[in-house]
């Protein structure tokens, strides 16, 4: 397990949930339904799970200095209204668990200006070492970050869109049926 | 409209990682998953005469409402996908679906993506049922593909096992 990170420690945000990450619809994510692209959904969100790896000490001079990389293991994204280029984004972030090599975050995507929930992602992402490519504990840094954040996160309620199995409603599927 | 594929799983899209894919770790960035595997929909959807022609002539369109991936294994620049489909379940406007994305020549699992895709009318932008030369397409591959073991990844849930 690493011990010190060969770079300064960024100041620690620990509010509940973390609202820090902010973005906008590029014009080169909107498709041809004239709307951002459900992969674009996907790299917006990939970028808040970058803001909260960074708020743990993580953020791209933890790979430039090959101390170490995350990767996504799964996400789920649930799809809630249209954004058009040009939309201004606000993202908040809940850590619902962790572990000594994982976080499972739980990320929501506002229109930053009308206000509305645009999209939700649960995802799970993984330490990994530099050299092996393979699993690993956290940093001690990072994983002291992690505790204090989860500390202010344990409590929070749970995301209504957490934990999602995908299918159809019974009601159609009985409907089809017949 | 093209002639049915009548394969099952639905086995016609190919790509190739492009440079512009890969992140700062070396590998195919998780956003880029997701537009390959957005490009394996438009290849489903061409089946049943919903695709780029259909919001071209402004009839109709299809919207993803939700998706899971699963990240299995890493991809690389230049490196070749090959991705399969199989329909699920579906209904008067709905098809649940899952791809399957394979390393094109060394054949392994680089990911999974299950999706609930719903047909929309163009002018509302609201839902509505799949168009009569649709349906009867869906209802012949859907049949086909539930002859298919399902897909161990299909109805996962997130979440870290308490040890």
């Amino acid at each position: 397990m690493l011990v010190t990170l060969p770079y300064e420690m960024p100041e620690l945000v620990t509010t509940a949930p973390i609202d820090i990450h902010r973005s906008t619809v590029l014009p080169e994510w909107v498709d041809w339904n004239g709307h951002m692209n459900v992969a674009f959904y996907v790299l917006a969100f990939d970028q808040a799970s970058g803001a909260f790896m960074r708020n743990m000490g993580l953020g791209r001079n933890y790979v430039d200095s090959k101390s170490g990389m995350t990767f996504v293991l799964e996400t789920h994204v649930t799809y809630d209204r249209e954004m058009r280029g040009g939309a201004p984004m606000r993202f908040t972030t809940q850590l619902l668990a962790r572990d000594t090599k994982r976080v499972h975050l739980f990320h929501e995507m506002f229109h930053a200006e009308q206000g509305y929930l645009a999209a939700t992602n649960e995802t799970m992402v993984m330490n990994i070492d530099y050299a092996t490519r393979r699993s690993a504990s956290w940093p001690v840094q990072a994983a002291e970050r992690l505790e204090a954040i989860w500390a202010t996160h344990k409590d929070l309620p749970r995301p209504a869109k957490a934990g999602r199995v995908m299918g159809l409603p019974l009601s159609s599927r009985a409907q089809r049926r017949i | 409209m093209i002639d049915l594929d009548l394969g099952a799983p639905l086995d016609r899209h190919r790509a190739t990682v492009q440079k512009e894919w890969i992140d700062w770790n070396g590998h195919m960035n998780v956003g880029y998953y997701v537009v390959a595997f957005d490009k394996a929909t438009d290849v489903l959807c061409e089946q049943f005469g919903c695709s780029w022609d259909y919001t071209r002539l402004k009839i109709g369109m299809t919207f993803v409402l939700e998706a899971h991936v699963t990240y299995d294994r890493e991809v690389k620049e230049g490196d070749p996908l090959r991705i399969t489909t199989q329909i699920l379940d579906h209904d008067a406007k709905r098809i649940h679906y899952m791809h399957l994305m394979y390393h094109g020549s060394e054949g392994y699992l680089a990911a999974t993506n299950e999706l609930m895709l719903m047909n929309i009318d163009y002018e509302s932008r609201r839902s509505a049922p799949w168009p009569e030369w649709a349906m009867p397409r869906i209802e012949k591959m859907a049949a086909l593909h539930a002859k298919l073991p399902r897909p161990e990844q299909a109805g996962r849930l997130i979440g870290i096992k308490r040890k």
